[in-house]
Parts: C-alpha cells; sequence; structure tokens
C-alpha cells in the first residue's frame, strides 16, 4: 500500500473521462478527494493479501487482545480484507484520536461517544474521510470538514473497527455503476435519496437543527459507505434493500448529474423557484426599473 | 400667423390662455406648413403644444450627426447581432452528452441567449435613443373634458329606457316575465349541468380505501392479504432491512383498478417500512394494538407515505429520533408515538398499516399486509370523521 | 411664413403613395377623425407609469414563445418509454407530457431558450403587475372614477397566478407533479363539496389521466382569453378616463400634460417593449430556469426536499408552513387546516384588496373624482397600511423557501417555523407605525423648507451671541420672513440648486421662460430665419417650392 493514492484517483478518472468532480467542488475537500475508489493494482494486491489473511488476523488479534477477539475472527473470516499491520496501525490512531469518546475497547463512553463495536468499518471511513469525526464539537449535526486522517490512515482505523465486532465493510473495487445504469439509479436516487437529498444534491434541513448534507462534495465510495451505515439521522439502506448493483447506479446517476454542465445557462446552484425569484426580482426587476427611470428622464 | 405661433411654440406659452378652439376652413388649412396643419390639428381637440423644440435647429451640425450615428450604430450592432444568432442557431453544437466529452452544448443557449438579447436590446435602445436624441423636445398638454353626463343627456337617456320598457309590457305583464325568468335560468343552467355534470365523479368511498384491502380473489394462497412489494415488484422481507432502515413499499396489485392504476403508481398505496433500531420502543393507538411487528416486540412498523396535511410523501426520516418529515411544509410526525404530528401544520397521525409476515415458496419470510389502512390516508377532508 | 405667401392648393387629391393608401382607407372606414384623435393623444411620462408596461409586453412575449411551445408539447398523461437525447432518463416510463417537455430541451434545436423565455417572462408578467398594482396604491390612482379599472388588474393578477400555476404544471415532473398534489389537497378541505370538487377536476382519484389535458387547455385556450380580453378592457378604461398624473405645473385636474403618442411616445414605448423582451431573452438563455431534467417524472411516491411553487405562489407555501395545526372536527365531518391559510386567507387578501377604494372613500367621505397622483407621504394612513400589508405578504413569502434559508444559513427548522409565525404578528404593525412617522417627517420638512426656505450652510452669529443658520427662501416672504408658498403636492426642493417641481428642465422646459440656445446656435438660428424670410418675401413661384417642402418636411 505505498502507492500515492490522489495519483491513481487521478488516473482512473482521465481513463474513465471524468473531470475529478469531487476535487473541484467540495471546497477545502481537496484532500478526500483521493478516497474515490481503490485502484485495479490495489485491487490486486488486496486479492493476494486475502489469501493469507485469516491466519494473520488470528494472530493480529491475538496481539489486539480483549473480550471481542472471537467476533472478530468470524467477520475477519468473512470478510477478510483486512491485514494486521493495517489493524494494528488503525488500533494506534484510535487510541490517539478516539479513544476519548469512544473507550479503549469501542465500547463507547457514556455522554461522549457510542459504543462502535459491530457498526462496522464502511461507518468509520465514511465518519474520518468526511471529516465528521473526530468530532469538533457536539451538537444537533456534524458537518463535513477537512479529513484529519489520510485515507490510508482511515482505511487502517475502519480496519480496526472493523475487527471489533465486525459489520457493513468497506467494499472493494468500483462502486460506480456504467453509464447504461445511470436512468436506472436516477429512478432509485428520486425514490429513496430525493426526499432528503433533493433532486438536485443540495440536501435539507431535519428537525431542530439537524442536517441531511448536501452530496456535492462526497465521493463514490463516501456516498457507498453512508448507505451501508446510516450515519447521524441517514437510515440505513443494507444490500438486501438496495442491492450493490442499485447502489452503484445510483452512485453513477449522482456523479454523472453533478459532473454535467448545465445545457440552459447558469445552473444558479440548481436550487429552483428560490434562487429563480431572486434572480427575478434582482436582475429582472432590477435592471427594468433603471431601464424605466433612463426612458423616463427628460434628455437636455 | 407664424411669429404669434413661433413664439409659441418655441418660447412656450403659459397654460390658460387659449381662447375657444379655433375651427379653421379647409382653404386654410391648405394654405398653412404641415406643422401648422398639425399644430391645428391638436388644437382642434384641445390639445395644446406648449413647447415644441427641434433639438438640432441648425441642420447638419456635428452634434446632429453624432446623434444620428449613435442611433444607426444601435440599429446596426442589431442587424450583426440577428445574423450571428441565424449563424449561431444552424451550426452551434447543441445535442446533449453525459460528462466526460467536450459538453459543448452548455454553450448553445446561453449564446443564442445572448445573441437574441443583443438583437432585441439594441433595437430597443436604438428606437428610444432616437426619441431621445433626434426627435423634437415637445411638451403638450391634452384637457380632460372629464365632464360629468349633462342633465339633458341623463333624462333623455332615462326616458329611453323607461318607455322602451314600458313599450315591451313587461311591467304589466307579469306572466311574460316570469315565463321569460324561468327561460334565461333554464338557458344559464342548462349548458352548466352539461360541462359540469359530464366532469362529476362521485368519490364514494374511494378515499376511505387503498389497494392494501384484502383481495382474496386475486391472493388466495394468503387468504387475500396484498403482498408488500418494492418498486422493482420484488417482495419484502424482514431480513431486507438493517436497524434504522427505511423502505417505500407498495401493495403487490398488478392488475390496474377501474381508475386504471397498479400497485405502484395509485396515489394512495406508497407506504413506509421502517425497521427500529435495538432500543427503540413504539406505542399503539388505541384499537391498533399488534399493527407493528412481530406483534410481542415490535420491530417493523409501517405507515401511509402520504402525509395527512397536504399529501406529500412525508419520508425524510430521522433513523435516531425516530422522527418523520414532510418536506412541504415542515410537519413533524413522531415513530415512536404512532406517527402522531409533534410539531408543524398536520393535525392526524400518519394512518398506520398493520403488517403480517408469511414464509413464501423460497422458505423466506415476506410481509403482508394484514388488512387495510383502518382509516383515510392523506389530507383531511369533509367527509372524514 | 404667412398664409398669403403660402398659395391654397388646388385640389385635395393626395399625390404620392402613402397618402392614396391613406386615402383608400379612408375612403372605405374613415379614419382620418379618429385616428388623428389616438395619434394625438397625450401619455404623462412619469418614469413609475412605465411599470405597467413591463406586464402587457411580458404577456405579448408569453402569446409569442407559447404558441412556438404548443407545436411540440404534448400535453397527454399516457405511459410511455423514454428514447431521447438525455441519457439519465433514457429507458425510464414516463407520461407523454414529461416527454415531449425533455424533447424540447434536448431535441428540438433552440426549443430550450424558448421555454426558458417563456418561463422568465411568466415570472416577470406577475412580478410587473404586482408592482404596478403597488404604484397605483400608493399614488392612489385607483380612485374614483377608477375604482373599476383597479378590480379589473385585481383579476388580471389572480387570474396570471393561476394561469402561471397551470403553467408549470404542465411537464408533469416531480417538482410540479407535488404542487398538484397539494392543489388536490387544498380542493379537498373546502368543506361540504371538497372531495367532490378534487375528484371532478382530476376526474377521479388523484393523479388520474386528464389532469394535464385540461390544465393546457385553460392554460393556452381559457385564461389567455379571458387574460386578453381583461387587458383590453384595462386599457379601454385608461384610454377613455386618460392617465393620471403627479401635480406640477400645468398638470391640474383638469388637464393630461405629456408627450403626444405619435412620434415620440411611440417610439419611446417601442423601444421599451424590445428592451423587456431583451432582458426575458437575454435571461432565458444565460440563467437555466425549472430544469425540469433534474427533477424526474412525477411519481406519487417520491418527492424532493427544498420543494418550492415558483414565486408568485410561495406567500401560500408560506401561509400553510406556518399555520398552526388546528383543526376542526365536529358531527363526524372534519374541516382540515389546509383550508384557512389556502382557501381564507388568499380570499381574505383580494377581497380587502378590492374593496379597499370604497372603503377608503367612506372613511375619508371622499365622493370627488381625482386625475392627480398623491405623494405617498401625504397619505400616510395609506401609505402605513400599504406597507403593512408588503410586510404580511413578505413575511409569507419568505417562509414559503424558510426551509432553504434553514439549511443556507444553519438555522433550526423549528426556529424558522416559530420566527415566522412572530414576524407575521408583530413586523406589520412595526411596519405601519414606521412608516406613518417616516411620511409625517417627511412632510414636515416639506412644509419646513416653504415656510422658512432652504437650508444654505450658512452660519451667522448675532450680536446677541445667538448662532442661526441662513435660509434661502423659495418665494415671496411675509414681514416676519416666512414663505407664502403653499404645499401643491409636488415635489419640493430640498437642497441649494434643487428646483422641485419648479425645475424646467424636469418637468417642462421652456413652459415658465424661454430656453436660452447658446449665443452661437442663437444667431445662426436668427440668421437662418432671416434668410428665409427674405427668400420667401418676393416669391412669384411660392406654390411650387412649397410643394416640394411639403413633401420633404
Amino acid at each position: 500500500m505505498t502507492e500515492e493514492p490522489s495519483e491513481t484517483t487521478a488516473d482512473l478518472d482521465a481513463e474513465l473521462g471524468f473531470e475529478p468532480v469531487v476535487a473541484s467542488s467540495g471546497a477545502g475537500d481537496a484532500s478526500s478527494a483521493p478516497s474515490v475508489r481503490p485502484s485495479r493494482r490495489r485491487r490486486r494486491g488486496l486479492v493476494r493479501r486475502k489469501l493469507g489473511a485469516f491466519g494473520v488476523l488470528l494472530c493480529a488479534l491475538t496481539a489486539v487482545g480483549g473480550t471481542y477477539a472471537a467476533f472478530a475472527a468470524s467477520s475477519g473470516a468473512a470478510q477478510s480484507t483486512d491485514t494486521a499491520a493495517s489493524v494494528t496501525h488503525g488500533r494506534q490512531l484510535f487510541d490517539m484520536s478516539c479513544i476519548t469518546c469512544h473507550g479503549a475497547n469501542l465500547q463507547g463512553v457514556k455522554g461522549r461517544g457510542p459504543s462502535l463495536v459491530s457498526v462496522g468499518g464502511a461507518a468509520a471511513y465514511f465518519q474520518v474521510i468526511t471529516g465528521r469525526m473526530p468530532l469538533a464539537q457536539q451538537g444537533a449535526y456534524s458537518p463535513r470538514k477537512t479529513p484529519k486522517f489520510s485515507d490510508q490512515e482511515t482505511r487502517d482505523i475502519a480496519a480496526y473497527v472493523q475487527s471489533v465486532g465486525g459489520g457493513p465493510s468497506i467494499p472493494s473495487g468500483m462502486v460506480r455503476g456504467d453509464d447504461a445504469s445511470i436512468a436506472e439509479g436516477g429512478a432509485l436516487y428520486r425514490l429513496n435519496c430525493a426526499s432528503c437529498h433533493g433532486t438536485t444534491f443540495k440536501g435539507a434541513p431535519l428537525s431542530a437543527g439537524k442536517q441531511a448534507p448536501s452530496l456535492n462534495a462526497a465521493s463514490d465510495l463516501q456516498i457507498y459507505t453512508a448507505m451501508l451505515s446510516g450515519p447521524e439521522s441517514m437510515p440505513v439502506f443494507s444490500n438486501n434493500q438496495l442491492t450493490p448493483t442499485q447502489k452503484k447506479a445510483i452512485i453513477a446517476y449522482i456523479q454523472n448529474i453533478k459532473a454535467s454542465d448545465d445545457p440552459g445557462g447558469a445552473g444558479i446552484d440548481r436550487i429552483g423557484p428560490v434562487s429563480e425569484a431572486i434572480v427575478l426580482w434582482v436582475v429582472g426587476v432590477g435592471v427594468l426599473m433603471v431601464v424605466i427611470l433612463w426612458i423616463g428622464a427628460r434628455s437636455q | 400667423m407664424s411669429t404669434s405661433d413661433d413664439e409659441m411654440t418655441r418660447a412656450g406659452a403659459p397654460h390658460g390662455t387659449h381662447g375657444p378652439v379655433q375651427k379653421h376652413t379647409a382653404e386654410e388649412l391648405r394654405a398653412m406648413t404641415p406643422e401648422e396643419r398639425m399644430i391645428a390639428g391638436t388644437e382642434a381637440e384641445d390639445i395644446h403644444i406648449v413647447h415644441r423644440r427641434d433639438r438640432f435647429p441648425i441642420r447638419g451640425t456635428k452634434a446632429e450627426k453624432r446623434a444620428e450615428r449613435g442611433v444607426a450604430a444601435c440599429f446596426l450592432i442589431a442587424a450583426i447581432a440577428g445574423v450571428a444568432f441565424i449563424v449561431y442557431f444552424c451550426a452551434g453544437s447543441w445535442k446533449w452528452h453525459l460528462p466526460g466529452t467536450a459538453q459543448n452544448f452548455r454553450f448553445y443557449t446561453p449564446i443564442l441567449g445572448g445573441l437574441l438579447g443583443a438583437l432585441l436590446l439594441f433595437l430597443g435602445v436604438g428606437l428610444v435613443l432616437w426619441a431621445k436624441w433626434l426627435m423634437p423636445e415637445e411638451e403638450v398638454v391634452q384637457e380632460r373634458h372629464d365632464f360629468d353626463t349633462t342633465e339633458e343627456d341623463k333624462l333623455m337617456t332615462e326616458a329611453t329606457l323607461s318607455v322602451g320598457l314600458a313599450d315591451t309590457g313587461l311591467p304589466r305583464r307579469g306572466l311574460i316575465l316570469k315565463s321569460l325568468g324561468l327561460a334565461g335560468g333554464a338557458l344559464v343552467t342548462v349548458p352548466l349541468v352539461a360541462l359540469v355534470g359530464g366532469m362529476i365523479k362521485k368519490p364514494g368511498d374511494q378515499l376511505f380505501h387503498t389497494m392494501f384491502r384484502p383481495n382474496k380473489k386475486m391472493f388466495p394462497k394468503s387468504n387475500g392479504m396484498v403482498p408488500i412489494v418494492f418498486s422493482d415488484w420484488r417482495q419484502v422481507s424482514p431480513d431486507d432491512m438493517e436497524p434504522g432502515a427505511i423502505v417505500t413499499v407498495f401493495p403487490g396489485v398488478r392488475a390496474v383498478d377501474a381508475n386504471g392504476f397498479d400497485g405502484l403508481t395509485s396515489a394512495s398505496s406508497p407506504t413506509i417500512i421502517i425497521r427500529l433500531r435495538p432500543g427503540q420502543k413504539v406505542s399503539y393507538r388505541k384499537g391498533q394494538a399488534g399493527f407493528a411487528w412481530p406483534p410481542s416486540d415490535p420491530q417493523y412498523i409501517a405507515f401511509s407515505k402520504i402525509c395527512t396535511h397536504a399529501g406529500c410523501p412525508a419520508s425524510l426520516y430521522e433513523q435516531q429520533t425516530g422522527r418523520l418529515l414532510c418536506p412541504c411544509h415542515q410537519s413533524q410526525f413522531d415513530v415512536l408515538q404512532d406517527a402522531k404530528p409533534v410539531f408543524g401544520p398536520a393535525t392526524r397521525s400518519l394512518p398506520q398499516l398493520p403488517l403480517t409476515v408469511l414464509t413464501g415458496e423460497d422458505g423466506r419470510q415476506y410481509f403482508y399486509a394484514k388488512n387495510d389502512y383502518p382509516e383515510a390516508i392523506g389530507p383531511g377532508f369533509w367527509e372524514r370523521p | 411664413m404667412t398664409a398669403t405667401t403660402n398659395p391654397p392648393r388646388r385640389d385635395n387629391k393626395p399625390r404620392t403613395p402613402q397618402g392614396k393608401a391613406a386615402g383608400w382607407f379612408d375612403e372605405r372606414l374613415r379614419l382620418a377623425g379618429p385616428m388623428r384623435t389616438q395619434l394625438n393623444k397625450v401619455f404623462p411620462d412619469h418614469w413609475s407609469f412605465m411599470m405597467g408596461e413591463i406586464a402587457l409586453y411580458s404577456f405579448v412575449i408569453l402569446l409569442l414563445t407559447g404558441t412556438y411551445l404548443t407545436f411540440f408539447f404534448d400535453p397527454s398523461m399516457a405511459e410511455t418509454t423514454y428514447h431521447g437525447s438525455y441519457v439519465p432518463m433514457q429507458g425510464i416510463q414516463m407520461s407523454q407530457a414529461y416527454a415531449s417537455t425533455l424533447d424540447i430541451a434536448f431535441d428540438v434545436r433552440g426549443g430550450l431558450i424558448i421555454r426558458q423565455i417563456h418561463h422568465w417572462a411568466a415570472l416577470l408578467f406577475v412580478a410587473a403587475m404586482l408592482v404596478h398594482m403597488f404604484r397605483v396604491f400608493f399614488t392612489g390612482a385607483f380612485r374614483k372614477p377608477r375604482e373599476l379599472n383597479w378590480i379589473i388588474g385585481l383579476n388580471l393578477i389572480m387570474l396570471g397566478i393561476i394561469e402561471g400555476f397551470a403553467g408549470y404544471s404542465l411537464p408533469d415532473d416531480l417538482l410540479s407533479g407535488t404542487g398538484l398534489r397539494i392543489a388536490d389537497a387544498i380542493m379537498k378541505s373546502i368543506p361540504v363539496i371538497g372531495s367532490w370538487v378534487s375528484f371532478t377536476v382530476f376526474g377521479g382519484p388523484f393523479p388520474g389521466h386528464v389532469i394535464i389535458g385540461r390544465l393546457y387547455i385553460a392554460h393556452v385556450l381559457l385564461i389567455p382569453g379571458i387574460l386578453l380580453a381583461l387587458i383590453g378592457a384595462h386599457l379601454a378604461l385608461v384610454v377613455r378616463q386618460k392617465h393620471t398624473q403627479f401635480p406640477g405645473p400645468g398638470r391640474t385636474e383638469d388637464t393630461v400634460a405629456g408627450e403626444r403618442v405619435f412620434p415620440i411616445y411611440a417610439a419611446k414605448a417601442g423601444g421599451f417593449f424590445f428592451i423587456v423582451f431583451a432582458a426575458c431573452a437575454a435571461l432565458g438563455g444565460l440563467v437555466q430556469i425549472n430544469p425540469v431534467w433534474l427533477f424526474g417524472p412525477y411519481q406519487p411516491s417520491a418527492v424532493s426536499s427544498g420543494s418550492q411553487p415558483d414565486w408568485y405562489m410561495m406567500f401560500l407555501d408560506g401561509s400553510t408552513r406556518l399555520f398552526p395545526s388546528w383543526e376542526i372536527r365536529l358531527w363526524g365531518h372534519t374541516l382540515p387546516p389546509l383550508f384557512w391559510p389556502t382557501v381564507v386567507l388568499p380570499g381574505i387578501l383580494v377581497t380587502l384588496a378590492a374593496v379597499y377604494p370604497f372603503i377608503e372613500a367612506k372613511m375619508t367621505k371622499d365622493t370627488l373624482k381625482h386625475h392627480l397622483l398623491q405623494r405617498p407621504r401625504d397619505v400616510p394612513v395609506r401609505t402605513s397600511l400599504g406597507c403593512m400589508a408588503i410586510t404580511f405578504y413578505l413575511v409569507l413569502f419568505f417562509s414559503g423557501g424558510n426551509d432553504l434559508i434553514a439549511k443556507t444559513f444553519d438555522i433550526s427548522l423549528n426556529a424558522m417555523t416559530w420566527g415566522g409565525r412572530i414576524l407575521l404578528l408583530t413586523l406589520p404593525p412595526i411596519a405601519y407605525a414606521v412608516a406613518y412617522r417616516v411620511c409625517l417627517g417627511l412632510q414636515r420638512h416639506d412644509r419646513e423648507v416653504l415656510e422658512h426656505g432652504l437650508e444654505t450652510g450658512i452660519i451667522k452669529v448675532l450680536p446677541t451671541g445667538e448662532f442661526i443658520e441662513v435660509h434661502q427662501p423659495l418665494g415671496p416672504v411675509d414681514e416676519h420672513g416666512h414663505g407664502q408658498l403653499t404645499y401643491a403636492g409636488a415635489p419640493v426642493p430640498k437642497r441649494m440648486g434643487q428646483l422641485g417641481a419648479a425645475s424646467p428642465v424636469k418637468h417642462i422646459r421652456g413652459f415658465f421662460y424661454p430656453v436660452k440656445e447658446k449665443p452661437e446656435i442663437q444667431a445662426a438660428i436668427d440668421e437662418q430665419e432671416a434668410r428665409e424670410a427674405a427668400a420667401l418675401e418676393p416669391d412669384p413661384s411660392g406654390s411650387v417650392e412649397n410643394r416640394t417642402r411639403e413633401l420633404t418636411d
């Protein structure tokens, strides 16, 4: 895992013909861009590592110790995408940054943070890579921030969380459907996602200060892990409810619409009638008021 | 007359000095210059040009030429923009493409708009400047002639009306008056009845039922209970949902009803099933105990997705607090308290669908609606108790 | 030039082609007299009188672009599968209406810009009518004898809003379909007949299969026809009653001062039409409006957060959001909470506006006809009532987008709703009080200037040690040094160098004293006149020369 992730992402984007949407639209969020999806090279590496994973993992878990080893072994056997080194490193990072709220063994600390046992790597990955964790302050809603950890460090933390109790893990491989799936993804998006995130991905306020965030800065893997884990207010969309193919189609729809240009001129943030009203009154009516003042003025 | 009139037009004359309107004979008018005739025309209608001044009394000055060139330049730019519009309209690349291509279509509409705007703008500005810079400066006062109708006119018109009415004999001939009234009433009512009558549809009890109503003919295997399906007709199983999940489901009725809608397209059928998180406890409404599943320890709970306020799909679900928001008018429902409204303009709880589970042929468990909603779904209406 | 030097023409036969054509028509239609009346008609030229013109011109633009759109739009709710150019919708089931709207955007060359011009012009149409109405209200132009036109105008605004709603519902997209569903709920909320009304309009339970077709015929024929007739009546009344004007020199209750229709006013108005059209075309091309391809086809099970109607409906959306959850249940019947903010409230607002002219006349015991406008400050009660109404409207309007405000500024949604409720009740009275104070202050300042003159900025020290500022009186003063001018309802100068209503440039140039040309130009004019006089004096062939002159003039 020594490759520079940002390079591989850029390569992949170029290969698909996509502009790096995430990097360009996410304000101050460039560092989250490299997390779009693992490269093919890395995937081959992952497959190779899978072979020995089981044994290595058991060793690692023995080293980690604790009462959760049994859980971790069983889920690790099923997923077996983690490596001992990754888990160890993840645990070190966890102990530095997360332990105050989530406890030494992920059991949570009352009044500070919930238990992370069996929440899965996907949840940990989403929370850390979008900068929501470590939390800056308790509140109704934690907004996206510049992430504290690199993509690799985040994956390590996720591997550690995954190793304790299992749960939904980070998917491997491409998580965006192909062009043929865009339309189907759109239909699923409108039925399942648009009620909170809006047809144009603007997000929405929820009750009492909570929010459904905008998807402008979200990468493929972030959307995927969010659907899997249901962070904060968001409901969980398991793989039985929305199959992995359907999830990938939804991601294909979101990312393609985000990246596509507006055919009808300035998109005015694709907000709809409210921004249209502002343009109408400020620009349309405003300009015409100036014009009637000019026509009505007596010339010398 | 030239001196006095020139005085008037160029120097202006105080209002009110005009005598009675002077009628000119055709002979006199022919003898005048066109401008004098025009002024005579205005005077004939009590319109007084109190000030009229050529902006360029000396023809061909530099200033006049500059103004003329300015106006002409506007029209010229308009013409050029028009030509450019036609060229770009025919030649521009405008077909939509997925991202990853050059996306040249994004210039098409803005450039057309810019060129069309330029054509119209410079045409309009040219016209206004023409009036402002080159046409004579003028101040005209017109008499309003807003007199009340004269007493004589009133008297004569009133008499015309009353005598005309008397001539018809209507005031005396009550029979004709009444029968005519009836005929007139019929004349107005008939088209109204014919038009509205053709459109009226009886609501009947349609608002009180949805496609979840048990149907033994259609679903004999489940004793008439309607299977619950996803938007792709897959049947919904408890296993399909993780704790904290919400899913939009429909009655699995593929046959269209009398109105031409099936289970997916009917506006009354969208329903949500929510799987609660561990530790979330629900309370039942009176008479609706056991609607959730499993009844002993409820984990799955189904409500109509149609907001009881204005009919939008209320589906912004906060899985941690169990609150459900409607995006249209921000009503908030508490799923854990029988989806009762806790904020905003909604007044009624979301109707709850009684859930049950049957084992399918493949050995998996699937959700069925034990019965139809116990009450009308969606916004309130008069007939609703 | 005198009559004697201008021998009479021998006959009255027209000689030029235009003259002959005019003669042809005149012999058949007897046009010469009435036409001259119209060409010479005088229009006052205050800038604020052009707001109504914006509405009129955008209506013309709507007719033009709307006719174009009918060539491509298919108002059918029949299900179809999309196979057009827009990839993210390919293979999706949708109505013909939505599919043909996508086609206008993606498969008709130049179709998108026309659709966008149409939509922008529609927003502008209602906005201009509203602004025009405010002008009429605040200047008292609705008073006798123009109450009828006020009511016609009110009907135009209501019909314009309904027309707009019908229009933006036609594409059958997710956003407008949500709006239609709310409209259905509003119909159902009407007591006794609600569900019957809904079933009748939709031809069965919502959404049925007929609503788009019905809205279409209402949108392209029924309502535009009524609008056209009412606009005709509105303008006919303006012509018959003649336009109002602000008071000033030469502008009295008995006169109209301004420019004649032909040619100056016609050139300006024609130019302004093109400028309004240019604004719509530029907006239509440069700013994307109602991108229905992003919203998707309507389906009753889906919704988008942040769903708002077009701006002119937003105040109703706001009132619906703010209204508390009050429902009346009596004898087995329900009166839903939706009824009050969406049926009763707009009913009250429109009724109040319609009867206001009569209420004001009754309260002020005013039975006179008025052709002169009032400055808003001179009628503080009316102005303050207007400000109060506008404030009320604005709170509702902004509440219609309160979810977006909450999201943008990170405010709790619940707080926005409560804030809107509180502001709706508290802000209007505050607006009344503030507007009233401002009006009185402005009035007082006007009177002060008339009585004491303008502030010169020169401070004098009296021998007693008292400091006073020297004032420049506007006119003659009495023995106490007080001005004798009375306020006439026209602007009063407020600074040295300003002339207020007496400004010859602003109002009537050359009305009070001759216009002075620059010396060299004046000399040239004199010279030219002398030359003309000399040339005409002994003119044996005057008739020929005059005929040529007449043609070239």
